[in-house]
């Protein structure tokens, strides 16, 4: 009876794990059916892709989109290195900055009492309501008088004001997570108040930091909006602006495209690789209340 | 005072020197000079670039590209820049279809340039560039009108040929009016699978494609006074070309929501048998690597309409130079550049169309031995001899807008032909007297 | 030490409000003026102009506004909770998972790299009628024998916007209530546990609390930034055809730059941040009363 009643258990849990592996697996799935997709359109000739009857299985796999788009603009090429070094400079600039800044924010809303606090954390977030396309001209405007169009400066600025309302928001959350008495005991033990935040709470508020850091990142690799209005040349333009190399009045590159979109989704993917890793270890550092 | 005369003297002579050698001999000279430049980007028109180089070595000036974006985000880009006062550079990417829309910025290159030189283009692409008498733009050689492409293997099947002359009494060959187009689209169509045809669905393509039909039933779109006039009998009939194909479910249900890649791209996938579309397929649709109908596309001078008139909608890509530039001669000297005979024939050996009398007759020289390019090229420049630009109104695009949701009504049945004619002209009026055109 | 209490916040926060008001609220108070004028890109003296609450007005009594502007209401409600769902879901399987955590949570975020643009590219093709993914393998299975027009019939183009805002977005919600389960003590549910509570007890009564801030937080950054959806919506159906997947972006977008009348644009802008103003509120106010709710020092 007892066995009959374990084994049975037992079952159930293995059912379970079962149906959690089979869930999981076909999330995934789901996931990332549209990217292979992408990946394998970047591989096969567009007759295949665009083929009907469709060709399910792929017949034929190269790699001559790739060849084409490094081979230089004039040749079926565009200036991708230009746009990937824009790319990186921006958004990792600008997604620095915005962390070094919403930490402050977040910290302060997290730990200080002041006045008309509520209020101005709503103000602050609801920056961020402003719809890009009504931001863009006045922006360009404003930007085309001070001389900063088509620069990288101007872009990271741009992307710095887009990321912090969210960063502070997420930062002040983590931060609320952590308890007050720790970095006060901290203090009681002789640290300074600086001390106190960058070896306790700091910490604690790792996992906080990175998601932020990849939101902003994220934020700023992939926008289109803003950057198709203040850039203009390879001095400045971003490899989503650079996507629309591929359109031309009628016609359409398609595996061009997915190509491009491999080679900017590639290191998106390598950093949330790594920095994932960090939302683990502010987990594993130690339990919060530890 | 003398020195000062004397040094003014000098310079006049040295600038009506340099003026007279230019008009003389293109490209002239240009020592120290920069021309920031805003060029339309994208592979099919990058190749060009590449002799900007040369202008510079041979002249001594300085090409400064500020910027580089397909069609429509330099258009945007130059109307932010109109609107906020920085029109700071000197040459521009233009389009017949867009140029109106920026009244007084570019200059008029027919003072600029000798006369030859200008006449030395197809008469109607420099008519389509030419704004209130000013010649804002030199076509480049990406000209723009629409053939028929036609999968030919469809003419040759036996069964098929049978059974459409029992139906319709008549042989089948590809067609010659729109009413062909019509019986044969219809005659052809197997869904899912397979479609007689497809048209654009949305935005400029279905109210341009509109408005050729228009021509062809003998309508105007906006009359000798500038009204709309298109919710004409002949408008009526127009769109019911476009209603009446869908209803018959002729084309794929999608066609509302197409624009030119999806056109292509579907024609290439083997399903569709007519297709009406642009000269910058041409290459695309006969290549085994894009498309499953290589070897197997005829390509044949666009229809008729019922007035006998072709269909013939038509645009092209130019240089333009600012009002403000400061070296008007260096600029209008690389406009003339990018569009000289050379650069001609480098941008249509890959495939579109020249502007130039010359590159075309040099064109169909050197297709000779390649009997689909041959055949391509025959049909595009009897195309071209039927092509009109659309009206020439600073609100066309606006008016397209305006139009094009009222037109895909009518397509999806949600209006009859005539009410949804009757609402655009409306809107399309409103927008012109707004403007302070009527 | 009362005083250094007093500005240490506002010296914390002045590097933010500086970047916000040179980026946002200038050109704001610029865009908020010219929605009072005729301005047209084409025609810069426009700009000076003004005609009061004109724009405005003709906004408001213009039923086709109306009707995108329900939309949207319409598509971010059903999107924002369905988002919630799949993420909570999502969130809980990978957390689940004994191993490849890296990867699972790699994955998690993947569509979180696709340009919006790309995006609406990718999920116009899957949807053709014709040649599109969707229907080829629909009628590969033997599902249907017709071409579904996905983009053209309004309810249908509404489900296939739907699915790619729904694809590209769910992430978001999925990475921050993982985080929040990640930061989550464990003592309580091994409390509950202990206490004989039922999974679904725990969840319910401890979990759910206790993630519930980083849900709204989640749906506050979402609700503030989807605008995103624009550029999936202007690449799919643009608002076409026929109107009946206008929204107000799209509305936004073609009335300012194609039409070159930014005037008018600048009020529907200036109307529909005004919805958005309304969700995040609300959003905010939920998050709130979370916060209450699991008490603690907050």
């Amino acid at each position: 009876m007892q066995m009959d009643a374990n084994a049975s258990a037992r079952t159930k849990k293995r059912l379970l794990s079962i149906a959690h592996k089979v869930a999981l697996f076909l999330a995934m799935l789901i996931i990332c059916l549209p990217g292979i997709w992408i990946v394998l359109a970047s591989l096969r000739p567009t007759v295949e892709i665009m083929a009907k009857p469709p060709v399910w299985i792929p017949q034929e796999l190269s790699l001559n989109a790739y060849v084409s788009m490094f081979s230089g603009v004039g040749k079926g090429g565009i200036p991708v290195l230009d746009y990937f070094r824009n790319s990186l400079i921006i958004s990792i600039t600008s997604t620095v900055i915005a962390i070094i800044i919403g930490m402050a924010g977040g910290y302060a809303f997290a730990r200080f009492r002041f006045k008309a606090k509520s209020g101005l954390f709503l103000g602050l977030m609801l920056t961020r309501t402003v719809p890009g396309i009504a931001l863009s001209l006045p922006l360009f405007f404003v930007f085309a008088r001070v001389g900063i169009i088509d620069t990288h400066f101007g872009l990271i600025l741009a992307y710095v004001a887009l990321n912090i309302p969210f960063t502070i928001w997420l930062i002040d959350g983590f931060f609320r997570q952590v308890p007050k008495d720790l970095a006060e005991a901290a203090q009681i033990d002789g640290c300074t108040r600086w001390q106190a935040f960058w070896q306790v709470e700091f910490p604690l508020a790792g996992p906080g930091i990175a998601s932020a850091g990849i939101f902003a990142f994220l934020t700023s690799w992939n926008e289109f909006a803003l950057a198709s209005q203040l850039t203009r040349s390879i001095n400045s333009k971003t490899l989503p602006v650079g996507l629309l190399d591929y359109t031309a009045e009628f016609t359409i590159d398609w595996r061009g495209m997915c190509a491009l979109a491999v080679v900017m989704i590639i290191p998106a993917l390598t950093l949330t690789f790594i920095v994932q890793k960090h939302l683990v270890g502010g987990l594993t550092s130690g339990a919060v209340k530890g | 005072m003398r020195d000062l005369l004397a040094g003014l003297a000098a310079g006049v002579c040295i600038l009506a020197l340099a003026s007279g050698a230019q008009a003389q001999d293109l490209p002239g000279k240009f020592e120290g000079v920069t021309i920031d430049a805003k060029l339309i980007g994208g592979q099919q028109y990058e190749a060009l670039y590449a002799r900007i180089a040369d202008w510079e070595k041979a002249t001594g000036a300085k090409v400064n590209v500020l910027s580089k974006k397909n069609h429509f985000e330099l258009d945007k880009e130059i109307k932010s820049d109109i609107a906020s006062g920085s029109v700071n550079w000197c040459v521009g990417s233009n389009h017949s279809s867009f140029a109106p829309q920026y009244p007084g910025i570019y200059t008029d290159l027919s003072v600029l340039l000798p006369k030859s030189e200008i006449d030395a283009f197809v008469p109607a692409n420099i008519k389509a560039s030419t704004i209130d008498g000013k010649l804002v733009m030199l076509p480049r050689a990406q000209f723009d009108v629409s053939a028929l492409y036609y999968q030919k293997s469809l003419y040759n099947d036996e069964a098929k040929k049978k059974a459409y002359k029992e139906k319709y009494g008549e042989d089948l060959v590809p067609p010659d009016t729109w009413e062909e187009v019509t019986r044969q689209a219809e005659f052809f169509t197997a869904p899912p699978d397979f479609y007689g045809t497809q048209f654009a669905g949305k935005e400029e393509a279905i109210n341009g494609r509109f408005y050729e039909m228009l021509v062809a039933e003998g309508g105007e779109y906006l009359d000798k006074d500038g009204k709309p006039a298109f919710n004409s009998d002949a408008g009526v009939r127009a769109l019911d070309w476009f209603v009446n194909l869908y209803k018959a479910k002729a084309v794929p249900a999608g066609t509302t929501n197409y624009l030119w890649d999806d056109l292509g791209q579907g024609f290439a996938s083997g399903t569709i048998a007519l297709n009406l579309d642009w000269p910058g397929w041409a290459g695309f649709f006969n290549d085994p690597k894009s498309s499953k109908v290589a070897g197997n596309v005829g390509v044949k001078v666009q229809p008729k309409g019922s007035s006998g008139k072709r269909t013939g909608w038509s645009g092209h890509h130019g240089f333009s130079v600012t009002e403000n530039c400061a070296n008007k001669e260096a600029a209008a000297s690389l406009v003339w550049w990018l569009t000289n005979e050379d650069s001609q024939k480098l941008e249509a050996s890959a495939g579109p169309l020249p502007t130039r009398t010359a590159v075309w007759e040099w064109d169909i020289e050197q297709a000779k031995g390649d009997a689909y390019k041959t055949e391509v090229l025959k049909a595009f420049q009897e195309a071209a001899q039927n092509a009109f630009p659309v009206p020439q109104t600073a609100e066309w695009i606006e008016i397209s807008n305006a139009v094009y949701p009222e037109l895909q009504a009518a397509i999806l049945g949600d209006k009859t032909s005539k009410q949804a004619l009757d609402t655009a002209a409306e809107k399309a009026t409103q927008i012109l007297q707004d403007a302070g055109k009527l | 030490m009362k005083n250094w209490k007093l500005s240490a916040p506002f010296l914390l926060l002045l590097p933010s409000f500086i970047v916000l008001a040179a980026v946002v609220i200038v050109p704001l108070l610029l865009s908020f003026y010219s929605s009072f004028t005729p301005f047209r890109l084409t025609k810069p003296e426009s700009f000076f102009v003004f005609i009061g609450l004109r724009n405005y007005i003709n906004i408001l009594s213009d039923w086709n506004f109306w009707v995108a502007f329900g939309r949207t209401v319409l598509l971010l409600t059903i999107a924002l909770n369905l988002e919630m769902l799949l993420g909570l879901g999502l969130a809980l399987l990978v957390e689940k998972a004994s191993r490849g955590q890296r990867i699972l949570r790699t994955i998690m975020m993947f569509p979180m790299m696709f340009s919006p643009i790309l995006v609406g590219f990718q999920f116009k093709f899957m949807f053709n009628d014709n040649i599109g993914l969707v229907n080829n393998a629909l009628q590969a299975l033997g599902i249907t024998n017709n071409a579904i027009p996905w983009l053209i019939d309004g309810t249908l183009a509404f489900i296939a916007i739907l699915t790619a805002e729904i694809w590209s977005s769910t992430s978001v919600f999925a990475i921050l209530i993982l985080a929040g389960l990640l930061a989550m003590p464990r003592e309580p549910v091994e409390a509950a546990r202990v206490d004989g509570c039922t999974p679904w007890q725990t969840f319910r009564y401890v979990t759910w609390p206790f993630l519930m801030p980083f849900a709204y937080i989640a749906m506050t950054i979402r609700s503030l930034d989807v605008a995103r959806a624009y550029d999936i919506v202007k690449i799919m159906t643009d608002g076409g055809p026929a109107g009946r997947t206008e929204l107000i972006w799209t509305l936004v977008a073609r009335t300012g730059y194609s039409d070159a009348r930014m005037g008018v644009a600048n009020a529907m802008a200036y109307f529909s941040i005004l919805l958005s103003i309304l969700f995040t509120v609300y959003f905010f106010r939920k998050l709130a009363a979370a916060r209450t709710q699991i008490g603690a020092e907050w």
